[in-house]
């Protein structure tokens, strides 16, 4: 029983991480409606930007901030230059799915290039261990869960009390709807991307810190669990991508203590399938252009 | 070197005969098959353990897995065709029925990953990541499979397949199930509108493709005598899109041309890279790169490909064609 506990405690640092990370990527698909299979190769570059500052002697939080910076910048690039070109031209979705699986691969690939195959990690103070009964955590680790439930916190701040979060809604429920009430909307999809861009490195930073070893093929690993976790609570929506990253990272932690660390990805996509073949729009469904056409 | 162009030949048919089958299913139906590789495995692996010795038995005591009947010759590929095309139903029922198009293809995506990483850590079924090596290649009990003429009859068996496989298509392609194949592709609402059954279109050129898929793999397994998980990680399937893409989406010729092009073109050309300066990893990254610049390129600037598909244009109906009609444009 000892076990479960244990690993429902790493399961709490699990799914903070996938909250950070699945939360960008389901609000670029509902605001800016690109699905960018990009987002984990973003995400492990911003790894590694983090691993040079960290390994020319900065601290590993002033890396993690170098890290979302990179993200950010990175992923509004991305979209300037590649998406919302090929968006203008009439892609249509599943050009745009195939346009950014390409684009995924050539930053995983070119970062491989520059990065080498191997199993790297960050220098960081151990810290000690926090206990909680059977639970046991690192001081990095609670950090972490710390940083996610202070993001979440601002996501739904931002979302609910400003002028911009508005505009966000606004954006994603009908974007020429939102331009005719003079919502810019161009910039507001620049901000997004520069948000969600900073989410994705700062996921990406934090899921580094929280394993002993990162390499760049883990990549595609991170998006099973972020796409499981967005699809699961409705595709398009940040609250629901926040619930369905509770659900998978218990449960592919609580499945690693049951069966084996390495079918962690497959219980994610287990998920995945039921909830497609269930409840496509995911848990939350909601009408309008955030949720998805059932 | 004779063995050099041998190998290519054998390359270029086994890559033909993929894009025709994905070029069925993405160039004519519009389904993005992102696991396309992995009935192309399930082919090869099928295609490997029907022809293999038991796994007891002496030389081989290094490697788990399943099956290893040792049948003669056309029954592992055949085998490797019918698993391609069974693999395809339970998938396809998953998946196909009722998920909007770009969510089907994400699935297919994250489905071509797991496959992958399930086969890697499950050793008892094919060996797991080391792989299975020492298949025998076919017709090896009666001709030296080192010997030219082996070689030749390889390329001609293959080249054969290439031509059976065409004939499937073009006729699949000019029926009049391809035509409402390519009405689902252009207007999903329209086709189910006018009465035709999507599910079922969808299901039964998914199985299509997983049967010509597997013939694919059993072909080039039983050439390279060796299948691993190594070999068919999901950008595979992302080398055949480019194919299909650059070639001509919906247009058999253009998946031909693009088979030739792409997956043979780069692989081969790439070779001739000088090696030895920058990081080890260049080569590949290049290669990536590339990949990645031609579906983009292509999609910005001729989505329609080189050899474009046809644009089919009808008279009036039951009318004769005639020099003073003029044929509508659309």
């Amino acid at each position: 029983m000892d076990l479960y506990i244990a690993a429902f405690g790493f399961g709490l640092v699990s799914l903070s991480v996938i909250a950070i990370a699945a939360v960008g990527f389901t609000m670029q698909f509902g605001i800016t409606n690109v699905i960018n299979l990009a987002y984990s190769s973003v995400m492990i570059s911003s790894v590694y930007v983090a691993y040079a500052f960290n390994h020319a002697g900065v601290s590993i939080w002033l890396a993690l901030i170098a890290g979302a910076i990179f993200g950010a910048v990175f992923s509004f690039l991305l979209n300037r230059v590649l998406y919302t070109p090929f968006q203008r031209k009439g892609t249509s979705l599943l050009g745009m799915v195939i346009v950014s699986l390409a684009t995924s691969l050539m930053i995983q690939n070119v970062l491989l290039a520059i990065a080498g195959p191997y199993n790297v990690s960050y220098v960081q103070p151990s810290g000690g261990t926090i206990r909680l009964g059977a639970i046991v955590l690192t001081v990095v680790q609670v950090l972490v869960i710390g940083i996610a439930v202070v993001l979440m916190l601002a996501i739904h701040a931002l979302l609910t009390f400003t002028r911009l979060g508005k505009a966000m809604r606004a954006t994603a429920a009908n974007p020429t709807l939102a331009r005719n009430c003079g919502i810019p909307t161009g910039r507001v999809i620049d901000v997004v991307w520069l948000i969600t861009g900073a989410l994705c490195g700062i996921a990406g930073v934090v899921a580094g810190m929280n394993s002993d070893t990162f390499a760049v093929g883990n990549g595609p690993g991170y998006l099973i669990t972020i796409i499981a976790a967005a699809v699961l609570g409705g595709a398009g929506q940040p609250y629901g991508a926040m619930l369905g990253a509770v659900l998978i990272g218990e449960m592919t932690e609580l499945s690693a203590a049951a069966i084996s660390a390495d079918y962690k990805e497959v219980v994610a996509f287990a998920v995945l399938v039921l909830v497609m073949v269930l409840r496509p729009q995911g848990l939350l469904a909601k009408r309008g252009a955030l949720a998805a056409a059932g | 070197m004779n063995y050099y162009v041998e190998t290519i030949l054998v390359y270029a048919g086994v890559d033909i005969i993929a894009c025709l089958a994905l070029n069925l299913q993405f160039g004519v139906s519009g389904i993005v098959n992102f696991s396309f590789i992995v009935f192309q495995a399930a082919g090869a692996y099928t295609a490997a353990v029907l022809s293999m010795p038991p796994d007891t038995a002496s030389g081989m005591s290094f490697q788990h897995y399943v099956l290893g009947l040792q049948l003669p010759f056309p029954i592992p590929w055949l085998g490797g065709a019918l698993v391609g095309g069974l693999l395809a139903i339970p998938v396809g029922v998953l998946l196909l029925r009722r998920l909007r198009s770009d969510y089907q293809a994400i699935a297919l995506l994250v489905l071509s990953v797991i496959v992958n990483t399930v086969i890697t850590n499950y050793r008892p079924l094919f060996n797991g990541a080391a792989g299975l090596s020492v298949i025998p290649p076919p017709l090896s009990e009666r001709i030296d499979p080192y010997t030219a003429t082996y070689q030749y009859l390889y390329v001609g068996i293959t080249f054969v397949c290439c031509l059976l496989v065409l004939f499937v298509a073009n006729r699949i392609v000019n029926s009049p199930y391809g035509r409402t194949l390519r009405a689902m592709r252009e207007h999903e609402l329209a086709a189910s509108a006018l009465g035709k059954n999507l599910v079922a279109l969808k299901m039964t050129v998914f199985v299509v493709g997983g049967i010509i898929a597997g013939l694919s793999g059993a072909i080039l397994v039983g050439f390279i005598s060796y299948w691993a998980p190594i070999t068919w990680l999901y950008p595979e399937t992302i080398v055949l899109f480019a194919a299909i893409i650059v070639g001509g989406r919906g247009n058999n010729l253009g998946a031909i041309l693009g088979g030739l092009l792409v997956p043979l073109g780069f692989e081969e050309i790439t070779r001739f890279i000088p090696t030895g300066f920058g990081p080890p990893g260049l080569g590949p990254a290049i290669q990536w790169v590339a990949i990645g610049l031609l579906i983009i390129g292509f999609l910005w600037f001729r989505p329609k490909g080189v050899l474009p598909e046809p644009r089919r244009v009808f008279n009036e109906a039951g009318i004769e064609e005639s020099p003073f009609m003029e044929v509508r444009a659309s």
